[in-house]
């Protein structure tokens, strides 16, 4: 559940920087929005990589 | 035996470690970048001419690196592993909860630094960060907050351990300054420029405010936390005083925070307002040495521990440096000394016995400390080079501090100098050249500093990765 939460709330941030980007008056926040959108697509990948890396975990302990 | 004493939980170490490494990675950051404006201050065609080495734009990179990224990594790091242990609970909200907080935290830190090298800044000591960066920050901080609150509900022990009460003081109270003293209109929501939604001297009185208490709550109650937890750790001694530890945090947190307006003597705030900081701040001698004793005092019965473990001689000669800071402090805000110390080179050799002498030299103690039980190896790689930091390190506080009193005192006096016609004597300029000679030793001394940080990270480097060191059984990361 925790991971949904992040998640979401990580992509309500990722789409949040692409309209400051797309509006951006000046470098600075041009910067953010696009590190924000960046970093929030990077962390949902990390998120669904971990839950995968542990259902593959779970699955070789039962093998064993 | 009970059934949770039978079967300790299994902590959440992961986000422990990524915030010990970043703190040894920020660490060398901010000491280089510190080390490199001295050198500009030095020798200022070191900004090569470029807009984003100039002095203005580095110093809020290094202040930032220093206070923020090292001092508030190790802070959230440690406090993350302090609360599991004396709560016997796992982390509160889950994985990706601490990981947002660490990559979120990381994230802040980065567009930070980035910003205030492509020249924008709200200007605020401490505070530069433009609206939208402190949003983010306010975002993270609460997820911070609701972990380490949801872990101390949770708790399994009845009794909630002091260095967690001085850690939740010090994310509270800095939530709350952060909020008041950032409040700004942006520019509109697609520029990242803001104005404050002060102005004149109240504008003044709030950043002072924030900034006195970035001091006593980040930079003092957080690291107090530290101390309160990895001495005794370290000592393998309980608490000296633990009713002392008590009246320590209570009387801190009330004296605190209203030393700010210290910070503004002589200005246009009331003088009753500046003569109530100046009394608040010669009030917190009581509490800091408290506190400081305390420290210091846990050893009794180990004294000989220093002898041999030099991260411990790091976290008492930290308490030390806490106990000097914190008397020259108060005598500096008294009006009258502040009359010759304000805007000299004093206030920064105060300020960095504090950064360099308390806080990095009580990280230090809690890095030498912690690597070891987190990555689960029976000691640090090599003692000797933990002894060399330790002298390096000291001996460059020792450059730093004394050049900045020599420097600040006779700034202060030269700018306050007559001559018989009642006219300045000395040119701002003449006292440029004058303490010149004092900024190449405080550069050394910055040199010394990151040299030592430097043999630190690879004793850490290679204590992680040393294979011949047997890795602990079972575990360090149950029951510490």
């Amino acid at each position: 559940m925790g991971d949904w939460i992040v998640g979401l709330m990580m992509a309500i941030f990722g789409l949040l920087g692409l309209v400051l980007v797309s509006g951006a008056a000046d470098t600075g926040m041009y910067v953010f929005g696009a590190s924000l959108t960046g970093f929030a697509v990077v962390f949902d990948f990390g998120l669904l990589k971990k839950h995968y890396d542990r259902c593959d975990q779970a699955r070789e302990s039962a093998h064993v | 035996m009970s059934e949770a004493l039978a079967r300790p939980p299994q902590y959440n170490d992961d986000v422990v470690k990524k915030f010990i490494i970043a703190t040894v990675f920020w660490g060398i950051v901010a000491f280089l970048v510190g080390t490199w404006i001295a050198l500009e201050l030095t020798w200022p065609s070191l900004n090569l001419g470029l807009s984003w080495l100039n002095f203005g734009r580095l110093r809020p990179v290094h202040t930032s690196a220093g206070i923020f990224a090292f001092g508030g990594s190790a802070l959230l790091g440690t406090s993350l592993y302090v609360v599991q242990r004396t709560c016997r609970a796992r982390l509160w909200g889950g994985e990706a909860l601490a990981d947002f907080v660490f990559w979120g935290y990381q994230f802040f830190i980065v567009m930070a630094a980035l910003s205030y090298v492509m020249g924008f800044s709200q200007g605020k000591e401490y505070a530069e960060p433009e609206w939208h960066i402190d949003l983010w920050l306010t975002v993270v901080w609460v997820c911070y907050l609701l972990i380490f609150l949801g872990t101390l509900f949770k708790r399994e022990e009845p009794h909630i351990y002091v260095a967690n009460w001085f850690t939740l003081a010090f994310i509270v109270t800095v939530a709350v300054l952060h909020l008041v003293n950032a409040a700004a209109i942006p520019v509109s929501m697609f520029t990242a420029k803001s104005y404050s939604a002060y102005s004149g001297v109240q504008d003044a009185l709030v950043q002072w405010w924030y900034g006195h208490n970035a001091v006593g709550f980040f930079l003092t109650a957080g690291f107090l936390g530290m101390m309160y937890y990895f001495i005794p750790k370290a000592a393998n001694r309980p608490v000296y005083s633990y009713r002392l530890s008590i009246v320590h945090f209570w009387t801190l947190i009330f004296i605190y925070i209203w030393a700010g307006p210290h910070h503004l003597h002589y200005t246009a705030l009331p003088d009753w307002t500046q003569t109530l900081g100046m009394a608040f701040s010669i009030m917190l001698w009581m509490p800091s040495w408290g506190g400081m004793i305390n420290g210091i005092m846990t050893l009794s019965g180990a004294w000989d521990k220093l002898r041999t473990d030099p991260g411990l001689r790091f976290s008492v000669t930290a308490v030390g440096f806490y106990g000097m800071s914190t008397f020259e402090g108060p005598v500096m805000s008294v009006r009258t000394v502040n009359a010759l110390s304000h805007y000299t080179d004093w206030t920064v050799g105060h300020v960095h016995s504090g950064t360099l002498g308390w806080v990095a030299f009580i990280v230090f103690g809690a890095l030498y400390y912690l690597v070891p039980v987190l990555w689960q190896r029976k000691a640090m790689y090599s003692v000797k080079l933990i002894a060399w930091h330790y002298w390096i390190a000291t001996m460059g506080i020792v450059l730093y501090i004394t050049s900045m009193w020599v420097a600040g005192i006779m700034e202060g006096l030269m700018w306050r100098a007559y001559d018989r016609f009642g006219f300045l004597q000395y040119s701002f300029v003449e006292s440029v050249v004058a303490v010149h000679p004092f900024y190449v030793i405080r550069m050394l001394g910055g040199v010394l500093f990151l040299i030592g940080g430097l043999i630190m990270a690879y004793n850490l480097y290679c204590t992680v990765n040393d294979e011949t060191t047997e890795p602990v059984a079972g575990g360090l990361a149950h029951a510490h």
